[in-house]
C-alpha cells in the first residue's frame, strides 16, 4: 500500500513507515531517548530526500516523548525544574544549529559534518556506555560489591556561580553546566536530525550524576521542548516538514513508546545501557564508514533549492 | 499525379494533458498517438522530446583528503530540466548528425546545461571571448554525471525505439514519469526527420499537478510555513498525550 508524500514528494510504503515508526518509538521509549539516530539513517535509506527525513522526524520524535514522558511523569520520575534549565539551553542551540546547518548545506559540507558527527559521537558515547554497563554486569554475575560510588562530581561542578536547588534530583549545582548542556545538544539535534537523548541521557548520569530514576523521564522533558523547536523553525525556515510522513511515523511511535516504557521497568539498568550501547556504537560505525571506503559513484547531486 | 502536393507534416495528440498528483500516485504513463502526412513516401523519423519543468541543479564530487572521503564545492548547473526523454523510432545518432541534434536539444548529451558561475570569458591565444569554465578538463564529467544520476533516478531517458510505427504513417510512443517526477508544466516536441533534417514539428503541453489533499498540504506548507509548522508540531503533541491516555486505563 503505497502512498504519495506531498512534500518529499516520493512514494513510499506505509506500513512499512508505521512499524518503522514502532519499532523506534518501543526503543524511544525503553531507553528514553528521542530515537532520532536510528529513524534518520533509515528514512534516508528508503529514499526520502535527507533534509526532509530531518525536519520531519523531529514531529516524531516529539510525539513519542510526548507519549513516554506522561508514562514517566505518573511514576514521579521526571526533574520538572532540571528538565526546564536543560530546555532553556535548548532553544538556544536549537537556533544556533539550525543557522549553522543551511550554512554548511551552502558550502556543500553537510554530509561529511553530519558523517562526521554521527561517527565521532555515537562511538565515543557508545564505547563508554558499553565499557561502564558490562563492567557493571560483570561485577554482579561474579558477586563482587560494586566499588565504592565515586559521588564526588567533578569539582568544577561546584565551583560555578548561580547555584540552584533541584530537590527531585538531590541536586545543587550551578546552572552553567545544564544549560551548557542543553544548548550542545540543541546544536547536535539540528545537525544532525536527532532529539540528542544519546548525548543527554549518559551526560546526566556521569557528569551531572543525577539519580538513575529521574534520568530517562528528565531526558524526554528536554527532548519535546528542542523537537518542537526544530520542527517548527524547520517547517518555517526551509519548508522540509512532512506532515503524512511525520503522521505514519508518529501512529507507530506513539504506541511503540508506551511498550517501550512499560518494558524498560523490567530489565536491570547496566543491562539496558548495554544493549543501548551496542545500537550506539553499531549506528555511529555505519555512518561513519562511508568516510573511509571508495564511493561506487564519484558525484553526488544535491537539491537545487536552498531552502 | 500530384507532383507538388502538400509538404510533408506531422501531428499528434497526448491520450491525457492533465496528469493528477493524489495519495496513490505511483508515476504515471502518458500515451502519445501521432500520424505522419507524406504523400512522397519519401523514409521518416519521429523524435518525441518531453522536457519538465526547469530546475538548476548542485552536484558535488568524492574527493580523497587524507584518506578520507569528503565532498568537492558544489557546482551548480542550470538550464537542466527537472524531467526529460527523448523518445525516436531509431537511435538519435542514426536520425541525424551532431550538429542538428545539438541545436535542438534533443539527446541527454545535448540538454543545454552549464554552470555558469564557473564561467568567464577571456582572451587566449590572441582570440577574444574565449569561455573558460573553472572546472577545467573535468568539466564533461560533472556535466556527464549530472545526466547519469538523473538518468539513474528515472528522470532522464533516451530510448532509441521509444517511437513505434503501427501503421502506415500512425505511430504511438509511451512516456513513463516516475513518482519522483517534477510538478508543473511538460512540453512535449513531436519533430518528424527527413534525410536527416526536421522538416515538421507540433507542440504539446502535460500539466502535472497535485490535486485534493495533497494539493492542500503543499500549498499550506509553502504559502504558510508557519502555521503549517506548528500545527503539525501540535498534531504530534496531541498524537502522543492521546496515546498515553489510551494506555492509562488497561
Amino acid at each position: 500500500m503505497d502512498i504519495y508524500l506531498p512534500i518529499a514528494e516520493v512514494s513510499v510504503n506505509a506500513p512499512l513507515l508505521v512499524a518503522l515508526g514502532l519499532a523506534v518509538g518501543f526503543i524511544s521509549g525503553m531507553f528514553g531517548i528521542g530515537g532520532g539516530f536510528l529513524m534518520t539513517p533509515m528514512l534516508v535509506f528508503l529514499g526520502i530526500p535527507p533534509a526532509v527525513a530531518v525536519a520531519s522526524m523531529s514531529n516524531h520524535v516529539a510525539a513519542s516523548s510526548m507519549s513516554s514522558v506522561i508514562a514517566y511523569g505518573r511514576r514521579r520520575a521526571v526533574d520538572l525544574r532540571m528538565g526546564g534549565v536543560l530546555a532553556a539551553g535548548g532553544v538556544v542551540g536549537a537556533f544556533l544549529g539550525v543557522e549553522l546547518f543551511r550554512l554548511l548545506r551552502l558550502l556543500g559540507q553537510a554530509d561529511l559534518v553530519v558523517s562526521v558527527s554521527y561517527l565521532v559521537f555515537l562511538s565515543i558515547i557508545g564505547g563508554l556506555m558499553l565499557t561502564e554497563s558490562l563492567g557493571a554486569i560483570l561485577r554482579r554475575r561474579r558477586g563482587e560489591p560494586n566499588p565504592p560510588r565515586r559521588d564526588r562530581r567533578p569539582p568544577w561542578l561546584y565551583g560555578l556561580p548561580l547555584k540552584m536547588r533541584f530537590p527531585r534530583s538531590r541536586l545543587y549545582i550551578s546552572v552553567i553546566p545544564p544549560l551548557v548542556l542543553g544548548a550542545f545538544v540543541g546544536v547536535l539535534s539540528a545537525i544532525m536530525g536527532v532529539g540528542g537523548g544519546f548525548v543527554l541521557v549518559p551526560a546526566m548520569v556521569y557528569i551531572l550524576r543525577m539519580p538513575a530514576g529521574v534520568v530517562v523521564g528528565t531526558s524526554l522533558l528536554q527532548i519535546i521542548v528542542t523537537a518542537v523547536l526544530t520542527g517548527v523553525l524547520q517547517a518555517g525556515r526551509n519548508q522540509t516538514v512532512d506532515i503524512v510522513l511525520a503522521t505514519l511515523l508518529l501512529l507507530g511511535g506513539i504506541v511503540g513508546a508506551q511498550y517501550g516504557a512499560r518494558a524498560s521497568a523490567r530489565f536491570r539498568a547496566e543491562e539496558l545501557r548495554a544493549v543501548l550501547a551496542l545500537i550506539v556504537l553499531f549506528v555511529g560505525l555505519r555512518m561513519g564508514l562511508g568516510l573511509f571506503i571508495a564511493p561506487e559513484e564519484p558525484f553526488v547531486l544535491m537539491s537545487g533549492r536552498l531552502g | 499525379m500530384a507532383v507538388d502536393a502538400a509538404p510533408p507534416a506531422i501531428s499528434a495528440a497526448l491520450t491525457e494533458t492533465t496528469v493528477h498528483v493524489s495519495s496513490d500516485f505511483r508515476g504515471a504513463s502518458i500515451v502519445l498517438y501521432g500520424a505522419v502526412f507524406e504523400p512522397d513516401s519519401r523514409p521518416s523519423d519521429v523524435v518525441v522530446i518531453v522536457r519538465g519543468p526547469e530546475e538548476p541543479v548542485r552536484i558535488a564530487r568524492k574527493m580523497r583528503v587524507a584518506g578520507l572521503w569528503l565532498n568537492s564545492r558544489p557546482v551548480v548547473f542550470q538550464g537542466a530540466p527537472g524531467f526529460y526523454i527523448a523518445a525516436s523510432n531509431r537511435p538519435l545518432g542514426e536520425i541525424a548528425n551532431f550538429g542538428t541534434l545539438r541545436r535542438l536539444g534533443a539527446g541527454v548529451d545535448h540538454l543545454p546545461i552549464r554552470a555558469p558561475a564557473e564561467q568567464r570569458v577571456e582572451t587566449r591565444y590572441g582570440v577574444r571571448d574565449v569561455v573558460v569554465s573553472s572546472l577545467g578538463a573535468d568539466y564533461y564529467d560533472w556535466r556527464q554525471a549530472v545526466v547519469r544520476l538523473k538518468q539513474k533516478a528515472g528522470l532522464y531517458d533516451e530510448d532509441g525505439r521509444g517511437v513505434r510505427f503501427v501503421d502506415r504513417g500512425l505511430f504511438r510512443a509511451e512516456i513513463a514519469l516516475p513518482a519522483g517526477a517534477p510538478t508543473g508544466v511538460y512540453r512535449a516536441d513531436i519533430l518528424l526527420f527527413q534525410d536527416g533534417k526536421p522538416v515538421s514539428g507540433r507542440v504539446r503541453t502535460l500539466t502535472v499537478e497535485k490535486v485534493g489533499l495533497e494539493r492542500t498540504l503543499y500549498l499550506w506548507a509553502h504559502n504558510r510555513p508557519w502555521s503549517y509548522g506548528l500545527a503539525s508540531v501540535v498534531l504530534a503533541l496531541a498524537a502522543g498525550w492521546a496515546a498515553s491516555a489510551a494506555f492509562r486505563r488497561d
